[in-house]
């Protein structure tokens, strides 16, 4: 006999708004990934990776103070590294905008690059999370008869893609731009930074709703979850491996491959070309040893065919929204 | 309690390829326990999720709550509670997760969320097992879990879908008493769709009978039974000859079934002659069941009509 009433009750309280429910979907979803043991440590190695982009970023700020205690120790260093940050310390104080932009350029583009290959592993990690396991268990007919539409359920399963780069990709990148910029010497770092967090927060939001996309295009392909899972690194190495061969043949191949493209927008918004080109006027050691790379790089570097990438992303984007419009739907 | 109707439908048509799985369905619902009958693949399914927008509706018309279906679809869904005929749990979610995240996507704050889906778990009868994954129940509990999720945001009618397949005798009358309260203390409109004929019998006023996407038969229970009073079925703890003797002495007809109760059929509008009988053999009855298979027979009579029209 239960101690307590346990008769059917009327609720009479107030319902929350529609944003409410998408959110609760993005919620559920994203507590969901993280219950995953390697999905934690993924996370945790995003986060670890902004800390190492922090030290990097104070390191370079101490670069400008001529008595700060890593120029004395970069000068008890080899000769030729010491003549190196001789000029790099000149160059930061003489032209402290272009200099702190141009270098904070070069690493964010590493440290955005780096965050978006771990991002990756993180969404194939929580494919089967995303669509595939509402769709294999019935739960998307329960979605379909509550207070929210077929469009509320997918923007929540695209919150939560996008949440979980939040947390492995755009989390760490401005976490490390405040931080590192904090503790520069100069306040006026944060001002000449902006081009660089500007760059860093397009490229990482332009690929992050992109790869979103592809994501839930992928996990509503079937209702196996090792199958959406699978599909989805397999596309990635067979696309990482594919594009530096079809380069010399068919170089139309590698825009088969969603991170080439992404690699070349990433290029495109980050123009290192540019940035590599002041230092290289700047600093001559560094000019002497920018001489000894290949033609094809600086090409790559300065012309990336972010036309032929933009095209593959976008009919990529377009294929995925086609396959889920026609996989979720309650029967 | 309102008496407009809940569900209304005019010439409602769903097309699946060739086939045609609602054909002009024309229905006004009042407010009850709506039992909605039919062999598999009559379309009682297919009407629900056309009312529920599961299903896009091939032509016609149909408004649910006063509201019109395919306009106002999310305002009617937070009004509705649906159990579907299949599984349809979260994978890896605790049951009283499974219930709280339900409340929440039609509305309700997390904190009244969770408070409602113990309430309903208790309600439904679900101790403990409600912490365990979901994927772990047992048919019994995977429909008392259905029930639960169904009603937890406080719906004003509650569309359950086969809601007792697969469980046992006990599990079944469980169910169907939760159901029947639903309605009879808590106001709370049923509709109950099934092709097991007792259980609508037992629960429900109305009763629609549907077969190849028509509508036969729509009407209360108690007028469909009426043409079939004079019969009843009666159960004895003793002396079943005797009652059976004094019976045929006033030519009713009277049949032993194989259950071992008899079927009498006493030719009046009331029980009043066969309990008098009884109280003059000094019987007690341990059962009397008035018009007995009525609805089976409506039933088999409406599919009969309907194949020979078509």
């Amino acid at each position: 006999m239960p101690l307590h009433d346990t008769s059917y009750q009327h609720w009479e309280g107030a319902h929350l708004g529609l944003w409410h429910r998408r959110w609760t979907i993005a919620q559920n979803g994203l507590r969901a990934c993280l219950q995953n043991r390697w999905m934690r440590h993924l996370v945790v190695l995003c986060w670890g990776a902004a800390l190492a982009m922090t030290a990097l970023l104070f390191l370079a700020g101490q670069l400008l103070v001529a008595d700060s205690v890593i120029v004395q120790w970069v000068h008890n260093l080899s000769p030729d590294l010491q003549v190196f940050a001789s000029m790099l310390t000149t160059w930061l104080e003489q032209h402290p905008e272009v200099s702190v932009r141009t270098t904070q350029d070069v690493l964010f583009y590493y440290f955005g690059t780096f965050l978006m290959t771990v991002s990756i592993f993180a969404l194939g990690l929580a494919m089967p999370l995303l669509i595939t396991r509402d769709l294999a268990s019935n739960a998307i007919i329960i979605y379909a008869s509550k207070a929210v539409s077929r469009g509320d359920y997918l923007l929540g399963k695209f919150s939560t893609a996008f949440g979980l780069l939040v947390m492995t990709w755009l989390g760490p990148v401005c976490a490390a731009w405040l931080v590192g910029n904090l503790l520069a010497p100069d306040w006026r770092f944060f001002w000449h930074s902006r081009v660089p967090l500007f760059h860093a927060i397009a490229y990482g939001l332009s690929s992050m709703v992109i790869l979103s996309l592809l994501a839930l295009g992928v996990s509503a392909s079937s209702l196996k979850e090792k199958s959406t899972g699978a599909l989805w690194f397999t596309w990635w190495i067979v696309g990482g491996v594919v594009a530096p061969i079809a380069a010399h043949t068919k170089p139309w191949l590698r825009h088969l491959s969603f991170n080439f493209n992404l690699d070349q927008l990433a290029l495109a918004v980050f123009r290192l070309g540019d940035d590599l080109k002041i230092a290289q006027d700047n600093i001559p050691i560094f000019g002497s040893m920018l001489r000894n790379v290949r033609a094809e790089t600086t090409a790559a570097l300065n012309n990336p065919p972010i036309w032929g990438s933009l095209v593959g992303l976008l009919l990529m984007a377009a294929i995925a929204a086609i396959i889920v419009a026609k996989r979720v739907k309650p029967e | 309690m309102s008496s407009s109707p809940v569900i209304e439908t005019q010439a409602l048509s769903k097309v699946f390829g060739p086939q045609r799985a609602l054909d002009g369905v024309n229905l006004k619902v009042a407010p009850g326990a709506i039992g909605l009958l039919g062999p598999n693949g009559a379309g009682k399914s297919t009407l629900i999720k056309c009312l529920l927008q599961l299903q896009p509706i091939t032509s016609g018309s149909a408004q649910l709550l006063g509201r019109e279906v395919g306009r106002e679809g999310r305002e009617i869904r937070k009004r509705v509670g649906y159990t579907p005929e299949q599984d349809c749990h979260i994978p890896g979610m605790a049951g009283c997760e499974y219930v709280t995240y339900c409340a929440q996507l039609c509305g309700l704050p997390f904190q009244a969320a969770r408070q409602r889906a113990h309430e309903m778990l208790d309600f439904v009868g679900m101790g403990q097992e409600r912490y365990r994954k979901a994927d772990t129940y047992s048919t019994g509990m995977k429909q008392r879990l259905k029930l639960a999720q169904a009603i937890v945001h406080d719906p004003e009618i509650v569309f359950l879908d086969e809601p007792t397949n697969g469980l046992d005798p006990k599990g079944q009358a469980q169910i169907l008493e939760l159901i029947q309260s639903l309605w009879k203390a808590y106001g709370i409109t049923v509709v109950l769709s099934s092709h097991l004929l007792q259980d609508v019998d037992h629960i429900c006023e109305q009763i629609i009978i549907i077969a190849r996407g028509r509508v036969l038969v729509h009407d209360t229970l108690e007028n469909l039974k009426a043409p079939k009073r004079g019969a009843a079925e009666v159960v004895v703890a003793s002396r079943q000859n005797d009652l059976q003797a004094a019976c045929e002495q006033r030519h009713w007809p009277c049949t032993p079934l194989p259950n071992g109760h008899l079927k009498i059929e006493h030719k009046s509008e009331s029980l009043n002659p066969l309990l008098n009988l009884m109280h003059e053999l000094k019987l007690a009855p341990l059962e009397i069941v008035p018009s007995p298979n009525a609805l089976e027979e409506t039933f088999v009579q409406a599919l009969e009509m309907s194949h020979a029209a078509a």
